[in-house]
């Protein structure tokens, strides 16, 4: 598959260095070859996820976010679909957007079996996200990018942030392998999402 | 990665890295080398030596960067090297794809003939891209570089010129120097993934090794105008700001 031999990219993002540096240990142990990241603040968080191209794995303590914790993690969500969290902490979150947990009362036997799970787990569901299948809000984009509009109407339109056009942009880019617009033009063409009388 | 020097053999250096090959015939280098070494190739034909051997090694491989040669050649062999590298891009190269698509065209059927006529008119933008990249650097960037040349040879630079260095200089044009194989790799990803099967195989494989080598290619002669000329240039308007102590 295309994606296979890329290097992986995981943000470990914590307040506290020494939590940092435990995962990062742990990681080892477990042999998983990744590119590294580390947020030590919400913002920083929130900044690596946007940045960060491909971003696969997210490992969060907590401690890092702010009060409304729901809404903060729906919003990591939002601006990373593809991404797999885990998040380290007290209790496991109710109804929370991420379902997998590390708890602190954890010993080191079960934190490692979590860890491995959640990297093996991920690992089988990628084959779904390279598939190319876009989802309906990434085949909303693509024809509004199509038919020449710009990233902020796009946003308009849509009623989401310019950075989710773009990560939606992006997205799509990496699953059809189309990078320029008239290229994503003759795509929506082919596949009847947009008609040739559209075309501006 | 050894560099190919004026002693190498060039029948050696063809039989290394075959890639090399429409390369010299850009420089009106026909086979039949025997023995000859690149030195006596190029004086039984008449071709710059330190230019050439600059092309070939820029072309041979990535990490090659000429810093020091840069004086050894003339900016005109350059320039009539990179004209002639676009005329065989849009008359040898692009007629060639548009060749094999309208093949593709005459035996594709109902759906996948519009299909077809999609990637024809796609590749038709790209051309005229092209076209336009090209006439742009013919008519604007390479003449300033004979300009520049021609003022330290001639002892006589005119204002206009000192001013253009110094309001336009080549690093404006590197800055806006754009990338022209992004549509073809996406024109080959179009082929590959999401076009229909068609019942002309081979034109199909023909097509998709042209834009493949087209693509190669392109990459090449960019990384060239990245690595030679625009460096060359630098120094040339280095020189010319010195010489007239402005």
């Amino acid at each position: 598959m295309e994606f296979e031999d890329k290097k992986i990219q995981t943000v470990i993002a914590s307040d506290q260095y020494l939590v940092r540096l435990g995962v990062k240990t742990l990681l080892n142990v477990i042999g998983i070859e990744s590119d590294l990241y580390e947020a030590d603040s919400f913002v920083e968080l929130e900044r690596l996820v946007n940045d960060v191209p491909d971003l696969n794995y997210l490992i969060l303590s907590e401690d890092l976010l702010p009060k409304q914790k729901q809404d903060c993690l729906k919003g990591i969500k939002g601006s990373c679909s593809f991404c797999k969290a885990i998040i380290i902490g007290q209790q496991k979150i109710p109804n929370c957007v991420f379902e997998h947990f590390i708890l602190h009362s954890y010993n080191r036997k079960q934190v490692v079996e979590k860890l491995q799970l959640f990297f093996q787990e991920s690992d089988s569901t990628f084959g779904n996200h390279d598939s190319g299948t876009l989802s309906d809000r990434e085949i909303d984009v693509l024809k509004a990018v199509a038919l020449g509009y710009s990233n902020k109407e796009i946003a308009d339109q849509l009623f989401i942030s310019i950075n989710t056009v773009i990560t939606h942009r992006k997205n799509i880019t990496q699953k059809l392998g189309i990078k320029t617009i008239s290229g994503l033009t003759v795509y929506a063409l082919m596949n009847h999402i947009i008609k040739a009388e559209e075309v501006r | 990665m050894v560099a190919f020097t004026k002693n190498s053999k060039m029948a050696e250096v063809i039989l290394r890295d075959y890639q090399l090959l429409p390369i010299i015939s850009r420089f009106g280098i026909k086979l039949g080398f025997g023995n000859k070494s690149i030195e006596e190739i190029c004086t039984d034909r008449n071709v710059d030596l330190p230019f050439f051997l600059e092309i070939l090694n820029s072309y041979h491989s990535i990490d090659y960067f000429p810093e020091n040669h840069l004086c050894d050649f003339k900016a005109d062999v350059m320039v009539s090297y990179l004209t002639n590298t676009h005329s065989y891009y849009l008359n040898s190269k692009v007629p060639h794809i548009e060749l094999f698509i309208d093949r593709m065209d005459q035996t594709a059927q109902f759906e996948n003939s519009r299909n077809v006529a999609l990637l024809k008119q796609f590749f038709n933008e790209y051309k005229i891209d092209i076209e336009h990249h090209f006439s742009e650097e013919e008519k604007n960037v390479f003449p300033y570089v004979l300009a520049l040349e021609k003022a330290l040879k001639s002892n006589n630079c005119s204002p206009q010129l000192i001013e253009k260095i110094k309001r336009e200089p080549i690093e404006i044009y590197e800055r806006n120097h754009e990338s022209l194989e992004v549509k073809l790799a996406d024109m080959k990803n179009l082929i590959i993934r999401f076009l229909p099967p068609l019942h002309c195989e081979d034109d199909c494989e023909h097509l998709l090794t042209e834009l493949f080598q087209l693509e190669c290619d392109i990459e090449d002669h960019t990384r060239m105008e990245e690595k030679v000329l625009i460096p060359k240039v630098k120094m040339l308007e280095r020189k010319v700001l010195e010489y007239y102590g402005v």
